[in-house]
């Protein structure tokens, strides 16, 4: 089921900045989505358009089969925002932020703060709970923020840099929930990084964006494909290291049985595929300056 | 009229008044200064210095016959208290709900806040709607007990004073009930109507000082000349006044979109 399905979707702001050019992307019902792109790209107006608080300039999207523009409010009872600027109160603890979070949503008292200790347990700011967040470090805030995002159990999750500020073990956490939100209650996931180890680690699609174009998406293996360079195989011999750059893994045994009749000793044989980043930054230098768009 | 989800905004938008000292102390001295100590003042310089007053028999006899039933002390108290105090009182619910409406419109957009109210599953309308009752709850609430407190210590001190009490006259009535609702409605609906432009509480603030500067001079005019307001005409005003927020209140909602309030 496509619970996400833009057309066309563009959006220029009344200075004339174009932030998004005719975004078309569908996303599946569980799907995590890595929308990637550097700062500015259009990755949070692309956000903000998904759930209505931006106006589109042409275009259409619907989410849930809800049109963001027309009904906000239905989509935002389905839907779960992260965002840098979406700040909670300062003044209230953060067990409070999230009951009045939990209330505003819909959710009864009793509902909203077993919620509310279960996702706090979860992302390890139980101790903290009566704490106000004015004493929350920029890691304990974040996550407090995705607690925020879940309390009403959304069906999507719309995720702005969700591991800004955050530390390797949080992110490690994040990610645990992230997936297993994904997995096993079939939430969809929005995520805007420019981390692209962090997305590879996550993600089973990407969209990349620049400039406010979507100038690739598919699967990772479906990105690779865009990009010549295919395997790199890593051979240790006596002598050296070799990196030899082959287009199927069905080559390697050749490469090996000729290295061994030369009378060279093999210690190790490793194969390595593109990174995300590799794919991403060949795409990027493939794209420019024509900024056409590649699909897989 | 309510629901839960507007119902659990207003909380929480009471609650961020009375937890910042800053603001609840603006909100408590402000109306104490009007309540109590001026009225303290004009009762103690009336019963024990009234020659300081230069134009106090001027003011006497600019008063119609049937105001002047007591002594010339009783007399200038109940001109004070039902036609100078009135006055100085519309200022209270004008000012309470400046502070409350600056601090929860203004104020969310300031420290970021409001950008996840956005995010809710409330139409604007909805949530502007909680907003503006918090605001009036909050600015009827400072009022209503400010004049409870005014109502005690001018009768106490009266009694000190004079070894007798004046009640207030109807205008009071019509005063708390129409006026005052009104002024605070008007207040809440200027900020309101600057919330999507202003960046800061102090910009929107600063907004309310078009409504309380007719009502000095209409103060300072009571002074120099006094003019006698018919207690059923500020019956009307306050029905005006009300319909005048109330309309303008809903033109302002309606212009309302969320890009306009995210943008900074």
């Amino acid at each position: 089921m496509n619970v996400i399905i833009t057309e066309n979707l563009s959006k220029t702001y009344d200075g004339g900045k174009e932030a998004v050019k005719n975004l078309t992307l569908t996303l599946e019902q569980g799907e995590v989505f890595g929308f990637l792109g550097p700062n500015g790209a259009g990755k949070t107006t692309a956000v903000k358009l998904l759930n209505g608080t931006v106006s589109h300039t042409t275009g259409s999207c619907r989410v849930f089969d809800i049109d963001p523009m027309t009904k906000p409010e239905e989509l935002h009872q389905i839907s779960g925002v992260l965002t840098e600027h979406a700040q909670m109160y300062d003044h209230m603890t953060g067990l409070d932020n999230l009951l009045f979070f939990g209330a505003v949503f819909g959710l009864s008292a009793g509902e909203s703060k077993t919620r509310a200790l279960g996702l706090l347990e979860e992302l390890e700011l139980f101790d903290a709970k009566d704490k106000r967040l004015s004493t929350y470090s920029t890691g304990m805030r974040q996550r407090l923020s995705l607690a925020r995002a879940m309390i009403h159990k959304p069906k999507i999750l719309f995720l702005d840099e969700p591991t800004s500020g955050l530390d390797p073990e949080s992110i490690l956490s994040v990610n645990r929930m992230i997936k297993n939100l994904a997995e096993n209650e079939g939430v969809t996931i929005f995520l805007c990084t420019h981390q692209l180890r962090y997305a590879q680690e996550i993600c089973c699609r990407y969209g990349l964006i620049d400039d406010g174009i979507m100038f690739a998406n598919g699967t990772l293996d479906e990105l690779r494909g865009l990009v010549s360079g295919g395997t790199t195989v890593k051979i240790k011999t006596d002598t050296d290291i070799h990196e030899i750059q082959v287009e199927d893994e069905s080559e390697i045994p050749a490469i090996v049985k000729r290295i061994v009749n030369e009378g060279g000793n093999i210690y190790s044989v490793s194969t390595e595929k593109p990174s995300l980043e590799d794919v991403y930054f060949a795409l990027t230098n493939k794209i420019d300056p024509a900024r056409g768009g590649a699909s897989a | 009229m309510i629901n839960s989800k507007q119902a659990a905004i207003i909380k929480k938008d009471i609650f961020a008044i009375v937890s910042n000292k800053q603001l609840l102390t603006a909100l408590i001295i402000v109306p104490l200064v009007f309540t109590v100590f001026f009225p303290t003042i004009f009762i103690l310089i009336i019963r024990f210095a009234p020659d300081q007053v230069n134009n106090i028999e001027q003011i006497l006899n600019m008063l119609p016959e049937d105001m002047r039933t007591g002594d010339m002390q009783t007399t200038i108290i109940a001109f004070l208290l039902d036609n100078i105090m009135p006055l100085f009182f519309t200022i209270i619910p004008i000012l309470a709900s400046s502070i409350m409406a600056a601090s929860s419109f203004v104020g969310e957009k300031e420290k970021r806040t409001l950008e996840t109210l956005l995010y809710s599953p409330l139409t604007l309308t909805q949530m502007f709607q909680a907003k503006v009752w918090a605001s009036f709850v909050i600015s009827m609430a400072v009022t209503y007990a400010s004049f409870v407190i005014m109502l005690i210590v001018v009768e106490a001190l009266l009694l000190f004073a004079f070894g007798n009490m004046i009640l207030p006259g109807l205008s009071w009535l019509f005063i708390l009930l129409a006026v005052t609702p009104a002024m605070s409605l008007l207040a809440i609906t200027l900020i309101v109507r600057g919330s999507a432009k202003a960046q800061t509480m102090e910009d929107s603030q600063q907004r309310s000082v078009f409504l309380v500067l007719p009502i000095m001079l209409v103060i300072v005019g009571q002074f120099m000349g006094i003019v006698l307001i018919n207690p059923w005409y500020l019956l009307i005003a306050g029905a005006v006044l009300g319909a005048i927020a109330a309309l303008l209140m809903r033109g302002s909602m309606k212009k309302f979109t969320y890009e306009a309030l995210l943008k900074r």
